[in-house]
């Protein structure tokens, strides 16, 4: 826990979600909530995928399985039964099973692939679970989707907007805590040098999949947000632009550090309403997706440790130039 | 007149230092043997000189021109022949076909070496439509060895060619060189001091990094205790 | 028997059609072990480009050339400034290659819209054979016919030409290549623009084929041609025209007996094919594990 404190200055971090705790009495605006909303659950997506990218090294272009598999189940599920709070848990218990199960068996199968061949395998997997939503079309509707009710706690946009917030936290803690132990200490080693790590005797594949497991779970578990935020579903959640959303979050935000996914979830969604928002008044900005496309290949190529590495370099370089002035001052 | 002139070479593979501050000079038409114990840095020298893993300072002047900043394939057209540890071989590629790879962007009197090359080794042209990968460990050197001839012009570089041969090819690799040396010049690493010592002109020593001793290869044999310090011979 | 002919010609004719994306997939990869997720992006552009421009100039030849001609730019524009910068970094080769698919895909929407477009079939191609009661479509033989002479034309440029033996050469041992004097750089180049020339000449062609063109439809066949190069061995570019067949055939056998498994039924090859041997049909290096 001595690390949490370290690496993520705690009192920015209590700063920033007390101000989002009174933001609903300062800015009551329902847009504006809506759009915190989405944020709060894509940083726990773009978060999942910190782990299997940033913590451990492993590439999956097929992330949105993880995300459609939660949301559907919640979705689904909701369709089934009543609208309470007991079916949300259990389409929620479903959502993570079934990703669990998911993550395990292709980590099984596929993990001891290298890289390339892993996230060719993880993309095409993810297309079979679009497909599957296409097809079977008595349980979802395929392509058109369909709509569910959800709890009253959960359409209240206040409330929601809570849940959801509180939600961002404590998977944060969650994963924090799970990078910070043992096992994350061995990922981070996997994902330097994989086979130093297994010349020291960690069975690499052992630990890549309970990267990849958990993952699955958190993702799951914003796909099941997501489902409840829109209270409509369709095959969008299993489209490839969904993984994309994930790598640009992480990639704009930093890798490898958690609060860089949360920022650059908030990055993308502010971005995209922004965007969305210009594309109404100048048609060009209707295909705002490329202009994230070219910004997340100048954050690559320019930037490969994104916003937060950015931020290290130059408090690092004050820090440098600080202690420059001190040396010179006792040199006079 | 040296033909190939090493000046405080400093190479690192990732964070290691491994060679710190290598000088040597290759004269023109003599054999010189590079010794050491393994990982002494005698193959990064080798890899740095053909632009591998160029060095950070240093310089290599070849013909007197300094090559060390040029790209691999820039320095192998000025003439420089590579046999790599591993021996380099296309296995999917026929005989003739890496031969032919060889002479591509080769200087000199290609169709002269290559008929040479297969005078002095006539398995070559015996397996001549035959697939590199099935060779023998021998004609593998040879072919390696011949490639690196046809494709170079004046100086060779051969990376422990006896290493996993039987002693009759010991013998016959020795020969090869000793005619070879006619024609070109050898820049050898061996662990071999048997073999080496008797076709060689110069020696060097390399000892983690650096160059440690140097000379003529006559004093050498002569020299016990440098020959027990360094090469473990008594 | 007509049913079953018919599927062979309409697999055989996809299945080349895969091959011309997966032939460069592979010999990009074998080369310079980059995996490239933006290929897919080049055959969606060959597909829009030479619908375009046979609308436009109404010569199916002159739609072909430009397809060509635009997918070659493209492909040197990716080279130079995607791929190079982060050369020798898989990582960030895949994650920059993804982004490459985005920016081509998306900027198809840019430029002809975001819905579907028709695209007709050239004159002198259209129709069909009829052999006994067989009927087979004129354009699907034409198909057959350029992927046959393409293979043909590949099969003789790597192992009869000098630029040729340097590229297997080079698919076996990069260093040594250089070490001959041989610029591996410029090697790759080349290797890149064929590539990109024969996936935007498979877009060009499978445009009249299907009839309509979609700007998701790059990332489609690019997946297919994944599974392609995975099955046949990275690398082989045999094993690509090989597993081409296979999957080009599979699937149309698929479509007309199961409709609703034919992309499984893909993926169900390619784990069997990775849990048995590794390195497809026809690898020799390049192994998957």
């Amino acid at each position: 826990m001595r690390g949490l404190f370290h690496k993520v200055p705690m009192y920015w971090g209590l700063a920033i979600v007390l101000f989002m705790l009174l933001f609903p009495f300062v800015n009551d605006s329902r847009s504006t909530l809506i759009l915190l909303t989405q944020i709060f659950i894509f940083a726990i997506f773009a978060m999942s995928f910190d782990i299997l990218l940033g913590y451990t090294g492993i590439v999956s272009f097929g992330h949105c399985m993880f995300f459609g598999i939660g949301a559907y189940s919640t979705a689904i599920i909701f369709n089934q039964l009543e609208a309470n709070l007991l079916t949300f848990m259990i389409g929620l218990v479903i959502g993570i099973a079934l990703s669990v199960l998911v993550s395990y068996i292709i980590g099984l199968l596929s993990l001891r692939l290298k890289s390339h061949f892993y996230a060719m395998l993880t993309l095409a997997v993810s297309q079979l679970f679009l497909v599957l939503a296409e097809k079977w079309r008595g349980v979802t509707h395929g392509g058109d989707g369909f709509t569910f009710s959800v709890p009253d706690l959960f359409k209240d946009r206040t409330s929601f907007y809570y849940i959801t917030l509180l939600s961002v936290a404590v998977v944060f803690i969650l994963l924090k805590l799970f990078t910070e132990s043992s096992t994350g200490k061995v990922l981070k080693a996997i994902s330097q040098n994989e086979h130093r790590a297994e010349a020291l005797g960690y069975k690499t594949l052992h630990y890549k999949l309970i990267a990849s497991v958990t993952a699955g779970v958190a993702a799951s578990f914003s796909g099941a947000l997501y489902a409840v935020s829109l209270r409509f579903i369709n095959t969008n959640v299993f489209s490839i632009e969904v993984t994309l959303d994930a790598l640009l979050m992480t990639m704009i935000g930093g890798l490898g550090t958690l609060a860089g996914a949360i920022a650059g979830a908030g990055i993308i969604e502010f971005l995209r309403h922004y965007l969305s928002e210009l594309a109404m008044a100048y048609p060009i900005f209707e295909r705002w997706t490329i202009i994230l496309g070219f910004l997340y290949i100048v954050v690559l190529l320019g930037f490969p440790s994104g916003l937060a590495g950015f931020i290290k370099k130059l408090t690092l370089k004050k820090k440098r130039k600080v202690k420059k002035k001190e040396e010179l001052k006792k040199i006079a | 007149m040296s033909l190939l002139k090493l000046d405080n070479l400093e190479t690192y593979l990732e964070q290691y230092h491994i060679l710190q501050g290598v000088s040597m000079s290759v004269e023109e038409g003599s054999i010189t043997v590079l010794f050491g114990r393994n990982g002494a840095g005698k193959t990064t020298t080798l890899r740095s000189i053909m632009g591998f893993n160029p060095s950070t300072t240093g310089t290599v002047h070849f013909h007197n021109q300094n090559i060390s900043k040029l790209s691999t394939h820039l320095i192998s057209r000025k003439g420089i022949g590579y046999v790599p540890e591993n021996q380099g071989i296309f296995s999917g590629l026929t005989v003739e076909e890496t031969l032919n790879l060889a002479k591509a962007k080769s200087a000199g009197e290609t169709e002269a070496k290559m008929e040479w090359m297969l005078q002095l080794f006539p398995d070559l042209k015996k397996f001549w439509r035959k697939k590199s990968g099935l060779l023998s460990g021998g004609q593998k050197q040879m072919l390696a060895i011949a490639r690196a001839y046809i494709n170079g012009d004046g100086l060779l570089l051969i990376d422990e060619p006896s290493k996993g041969l039987s002693p009759i090819m010991v013998e016959k690799l020795m020969e090869s060189l000793l005619k070879m040396k006619e024609k070109t010049t050898i820049l050898l690493v061996e662990q071999n001091f048997l073999m080496a010592s008797q076709i060689g002109d110069y020696f060097y020593i390399m000892d983690d990094g650096k160059i440690v001793h140097e000379g003529l290869m006559e004093d050498l044999k002569e020299d016990k205790e440098t020959c027990q310090k360094y090469l473990g011979i008594a | 028997m007509e049913v079953f002919i018919n599927l062979l010609v309409n697999g055989v004719s996809t299945g080349l059609l895969i091959f011309l994306l997966a032939a460069g997939l592979t010999l990009i990869f074998g080369l310079m072990s980059v995996l490239n997720f933006a290929h897919g992006g080049l055959f969606v552009w060959g597909a829009f480009s030479g619908a375009w421009i046979f609308t436009e100039t109404n010569s199916f030849l002159l739609a072909i050339a430009g397809a060509i001609l635009i997918g070659m730019g493209l492909g040197w524009v990716m080279e130079r400034f995607l791929i190079r910068p982060v050369y020798g970094n898989h990582v960030r080769q895949l994650l920059i290659t993804l982004g490459g698919m985005l920016i081509l895909s998306e900027s198809i929407k840019i430029f002809w819209g975001p819905n579907p477009i028709r695209v007709n079939m050239p004159g002198w191609l259209e129709g069909s054979y009829q052999f006994d009661g067989i009927i087979i479509i004129k354009y699907r033989v034409f198909v057959i016919v350029i992927g046959l002479l393409l293979y043909l034309a590949l099969w003789l440029l790597l192992r009869h030409t000098q630029i040729g033996l340097m590229i297997r050469a080079g698919v076996m041992d990069k260093e040594m290549v250089q070490a001959l004097g041989i610029n591996v750089k410029g090697l790759f180049t080349f290797v890149f623009l064929l590539g990109a020339a024969l996936a935007a000449l498979g877009g060009a062609l499978l445009a009249p084929y299907s009839g309509v063109v979609f700007a998701e439809m790059g990332m489609q066949y690019a997946i297919l041609a994944f599974i392609v190069v995975i099955i046949g061995g990275m690398g082989s570019l045999q094993g690509s025209a090989l597993a081409s067949l296979i999957v080009g055939v599979a699937g149309a056998f698929a479509a007309y007996f199961m409709p609703d498994l034919s992309l499984a039924l893909n993926m169900l090859l390619l784990v069997i094919v990775l849990l048995v041997k590794p390195t497809g049909l026809l690898g020799e290096k390049g192994s998957a594990v």
